[in-house]
């Protein structure tokens, strides 16, 4: 069984990709004051923007960029109304996700009476998501967020945002910006490389597992690497185990992370700080 | 910087009336006054924070304000919060910042110590300099210190003195507000009394008592002719904690400049009396609930909607909005909900705010009435009137401690010096 | 952070007007909604008219189709409840889903005791999974707006074990759980429903208890200034509001589809949310509310049989409305 599992772990990292780069994300968005549900929309439109650019182009390239693209069209809207328009944030990142459930579900029905969903979709070939999500972007984003001025006032929004009074907005919509670029990569990796194109409901509710993991890892980068790996490899060691029969509670196991987290922001390992004005 | 003839009005109330002053370079100038005297307006208005509504601020170079509440980020440290409102992109490790910051608050003659300590792990003092730093950093010609040393404990405020002549011998101007007297006295050269939004005494060289005597309007000695109120005799204590003690039949009116504790007194004693009556300072935002209508306040305590015709309350019928009255029915509202209970104990703060002299006469009829039935009363107010025309017995406030319970005779002499911190 | 719905009355207008504007919101974001599902159908070449008219005709074109909707409004009805009276209390109950396939477990495991009691347990069990929820905030200020979201997710791999594991019928065939012991009739649940509306509207407005809810929601500061205990309302709402999610599931088992499975909540809970901001957040307006949503996945099943349109498109329409509802209020502030 302990072979089992080794054999597993190189699936688990990249399976876990995608999360990875959500979470990522989100944490950004999240240092800068603002709690965006929507990452799960962002994700799936995303996921299949990606698919209709490669399919249209034939190239991969392209089809992250257009994955890209659909991820920013999301971010805009929530950027709209929550921080333009000062909405409550968890209502409009639920109407989000609402919104791109939707529409990617109405589009997708259609466009597959076209031409265009009976070509098939070009595959990533050489993998250069995998170290991009787990060596470059979290050194850029901890240089970023850490060793820049801009950095520094993106965590201060988070924090006490009147200390930086109009300038906020344009912050935080930065934050959202560099969130739809790892959102849409996410999206991407997910229809090209782990699948092998669009489905409905594809993402499967990776962004709230991205949000439990955000706050597992107390908002930090090595947290979000660390709890992202430990989470990819519990749900690798699920099939390993379930595929050898072992009569562990599959979906219980699901539950664990969810459960953890809760866990997490009752303070049972350790005062949990968020961002002081996360979501206010 | 000279301000001249300065008028600034809020609504009906007039904050600042016809104002001149000079501020000369290199000296230490105080700006005293009770609460709403004006001090903080016409420097707000002195540091451009405000627009007069006539007169001129003529100022030589930049004007620094250092306020009062905090303008810090908690979780970042001395050299981040330093760095927090530069602008542009640029990178800054962890190092450069700490060195820059180290710089500055070396520039400024301020000791703060370790500058990658995090904000929210510095004591209240260190945070005080550190807002003093980042308005010193910006090298002012002038800089204004609204009630700076509020949160400081006696050594730190003679740092903050230190570093006040300091800055004056190197030919900045320092205005600082107060209303504690023992340290305006300690640093100033020159003190400058406001009391009702006008300039009252301009001096060199006076005492404390001469002070504080300026700064407090109320005749206070006319207050012994009021005949005392029937007590019953032995009246026993409803309730006491710490240094106050509440009787039956009595109003007992607490004094103080707004900013010594008496809203954290009133809010502890929420908690604790729960099934007391509570009418709370702030009748917009703590006391009525907008949403509801006057009937549905009111039955929050119970009290039945026609209570409004009882206590006067002009509305157009119990199912108006409530947030449709104004203040003076507002407050009558509360009173009607607050007391329609017949409550034993009643605290209420600056219950007369605002109103106008109908709603506070009635107001206090109110509270005699029910002190005449047998209620406690606890009265907390800045209106020296209000209190001297109600109270049986006066305590001050002063840095959150109370002083011993007088009489209002007693009180008579000494309330001036206790609300200003003299002896 | 604003909310989307205000419910405090700008000072001066009367009583009267106020409720004209509210209803114009909301049925300009109905019509908003609608609106754009013509757009973006018209965008991919079908017929604006066309999409109305199989969007009108599948939702209440027939009797058949008027009975299919009032039924798919029913558990739409119930947590759009339960949103309300937890909004109206200031609690930010997000939990809906998770109540309502807690409820629904409840539900089957007591069927055996009858409807009643098996409505009651479902009840239960949704008003224990908010508390749970309420009592993280009340004791670990841990913020109730992410841990009801965590418990859905709990509660829907909670429900899958249940079908797959302990509650899976005895054939083994499928995962799903056997028929549940009791039933409802079809409209049996709907009943109900209007009376929980009617119910919700009486707490509100004509007990003390519900002036105190609305007192907390309004102002909890002054709230507390006014004797009401806040932390002992923010519980109480949250376990009343769980209790309505939780009937909605078990009403959804018993008189509906009589054995659990693994995607028995499908967005119930968060949809929920849609239905209590369009009805502004009063309870009975959630009747006109939720028939608005229960018609539109009526119609949009309907759009998806005739002309191969998704049936995502009611989805669609739920994020259209609140975000249309968003852009009402920052108007209606601003003027």
């Amino acid at each position: 069984m302990f072979d089992a599992a080794l054999d597993v772990i190189p699936l688990a990292i990249v399976a876990a990709t995608p999360l990875l780069l959500a979470v990522q994300g989100e944490l950004v968005v999240q240092r800068s004051g603002i709690i965006n549900l929507g990452i799960e929309g962002m994700m799936l439109a995303a996921a299949m923007t990606s698919v209709l650019a490669a399919q249209a182009t034939k190239s991969v390239a392209i089809g992250f960029l257009g994955g890209i693209a659909g991820a920013a069209v999301i971010a805009l809207l929530f950027g709209l109304f929550a921080i333009a328009l000062k909405a409550d944030q968890i209502v409009t990142g639920t109407a989000i996700n609402l919104l791109a459930l939707g529409a990617t579900g109405f589009v997708y029905r259609e466009l597959q009476q076209g031409a265009i969903f009976v070509q098939s979709v070009p595959r990533l070939q050489r993998d250069f998501v995998l170290p991009l999500a787990w060596i470059a972007i979290p050194i850029v984003l901890a240089l970023f967020l850490w060793n820049t001025s801009t950095g520094l006032r993106l965590r201060a929004c988070g924090e006490n945002p009147e200390v930086l009074g109009a300038r906020v907005r344009s912050h935080r919509a930065l934050a959202l910006a560099i969130e739809a670029v790892l959102a849409g990569i996410a999206g991407a990796y997910l229809a090209l490389a782990l699948s092998s194109g669009f489905a409905e409901n594809m993402t499967a509710g990776r962004g709230f597992i991205a949000l439990s993991i955000v706050i597992f890892g107390r908002w930090k980068l090595k947290g979000a690497l660390l709890g992202t790996a430990i989470f990819g490899l519990a749900a690798a060691l699920q099939y390993a185990l379930q595929a050898s029969a072992r009569g562990v509670p599959f979906h219980l196991l699901l539950a664990v992370p969810y459960v953890v987290t809760l866990l997490i922001l009752c303070g049972v390992a350790g005062r949990v700080r968020a961002p002081e004005s996360l979501g206010k | 910087m000279r301000l001249t003839r300065i008028t600034k009005s809020f609504g009906a109330t007039r904050a600042v009336d016809d104002v001149s002053l000079d501020i000369a370079p290199g000296e230490v100038l105080a700006v005293v006054g009770e609460n709403g005297a004006g001090k903080t307006t016409l420097m707000r208005i002195a540091a451009g924070e405000l627009a007069a509504d006539s007169g001129e601020v003529s100022e030589h170079g930049t004007v620094g304000f250092v306020h009062q509440h905090f303008l810090l980020v908690p979780e970042l440290t001395i050299a981040e919060n330093l760095a927090v409102t530069h602008r542009g992109f640029r990178f800054a490790s962890h190092r450069t910042l700490a060195r820059e910051a180290a710089a500055t608050i070396a520039a400024t003659g301020i000791a703060l110590g370790d500058v990658n300590r995090r904000v929210a792990d510095l004591s209240v003092g260190e945070k005080s300099k550190l807002e003093l730093i980042k308005a010193i950093a910006r090298n002012p010609s002038t800089l204004i210190l609204d009630e700076p040393t509020s949160v400081l404990t006696p050594h730190e405020s003679e740092e903050l003195f230190r570093v006040m002549r300091t800055l004056a011998s190197r030919g900045t101007a320092i205005v600082f507000i107060s209303h504690k007297l023992p340290e305006v006295l300690a640093v100033a050269q020159r003190v400058v009394v406001m009391r009702a939004g006008k300039v009252v005494l301009e001096t060199r060289g006076a005492t404390a008592q001469q002070l504080a005597r300026a700064m407090v309007a109320t005749d206070v000695g006319r207050a012994s002719a009021r005949p005392p109120r029937e007590r019953r005799a032995e009246a026993r204590p409803t309730f006491s904690t710490g240094d106050l003690i509440l009787h039956e039949h009595e109003i007992l009116a607490i004094v103080g400049v707004a900013g010594n504790g008496q809203s954290e007194l009133a809010r502890t004693l929420r908690d604790q009396l729960p099934h007391a009556a509570h009418i709370p300072e702030d009748r917009t935002r703590d006391g009525i609930i907008a949403g509801l209508s006057i009937a549905e306040n009111l039955a929050l305590r119970g009290v039945p909607p026609d209570a409004i015709h009882h206590y006067n309350v002009k509305a157009r019928s119990a199912g108006q909005n409530a947030g449709d009255l104004s203040g003076g029915n507002q407050q009558k509202v509360i009173l009607a909900r607050e007391l329609g209970r017949e409550p034993k104990i009643i605290v209420a703060a600056e219950p007369t705010r605002g109103l106008d002299l109908d709603a506070t006469a009635f107001v206090h009829d109110q509270l005699r009435t029910a002190a005449g039935g047998g209620a406690a009363i606890l009265l907390i107010t800045s209106d020296l009137d209000e209190a001297f025309a109600l109270a049986d017995a006066i305590q001050v406030i002063y840095r959150g401690k109370l002083s011993a319970r007088m009489t209002p005779e007693e009180a008579s002499t000494r309330v001036a010096n206790l609300m200003a911190g003299v002896a | 952070m604003t909310p989307i719905v205000d419910r405090r009355r700008p000072a001066g207008a009367p009583l009267a007007e106020v409720r004209v504007k509210r209803a114009a919101y909301a049925v300009g974001a109905a019509l908003a909604a609608i609106l754009l599902l013509a757009l973006s159908g018209a965008a991919f070449g079908h017929s604006p008219k066309e999409l109305l008219a199989l969007l009108i005709g599948g939702s209440v074109g027939s009797p058949f189709a008027l009975q299919g909707t009032l039924l798919k409004s029913v558990p739409l009805l119930l947590t759009g409840l339960s949103v309300v009276l937890a909004f109206r209390a200031g609690v930010w109950n997000i939990g809906g889903e998770g109540q309502f396939i807690v409820g629904a477990l409840a539900a089957l495991v007591a069927s055996r005791y009858g409807a009643v009691a098996s409505l009651l347990a479902a009840m239960l069990a949704g008003a224990a999974w908010a508390s749970l929820a309420s009592l993280m905030r009340l004791w670990r200020n841990a913020p109730e707006v992410l841990t009801t979201i965590l418990l859905n997710f709990t509660a829907i791999h909670l429900l899958g074990w249940c079908v797959n594991g302990p509650l899976r019928e005895k054939a083994a065939m499928y995962p799903q759980t056997d028929l549940a012991a009791a039933t409802l009739p079809r409209y049996g649940g709907l009943a109900l429903a209007v009376l929980a509306a009617i119910g919700a509207w009486w707490l509100l407005y004509r007990t003390r208890e519900g002036l105190r809810l609305r007192a907390t929601g309004f102002n909890p500061d002054a709230a507390t200034w006014a004797g009401v205990n806040v932390r002992a309302q923010l519980v109480r709402a949250m376990a009343v509001s769980g209790a309505v999610a939780g009937l909605a599931g078990g009403i959804e088992l018993l008189a509906v589809t009589h054995r659990l499975f693994e995607r028995f909540a499908a967005g119930y809970g968060y949809s929920g949310i849609a239905v209590a901001l369009l009805a502004q957040l009063h309870p009975l307006a959630t009747l006109a509310s939720a028939f608005f949503f229960g018609a539109l996945v009526s119609g949009a099943g309907e759009l998806q049989r005739t002309a191969n349109i998704s049936a995502a498109v009611a989805t669609f329409g739920q994020a259209a409305v609140i975000l249309a509802l968003i852009g009402f209020e920052h108007v209606r502030r601003r003027t």
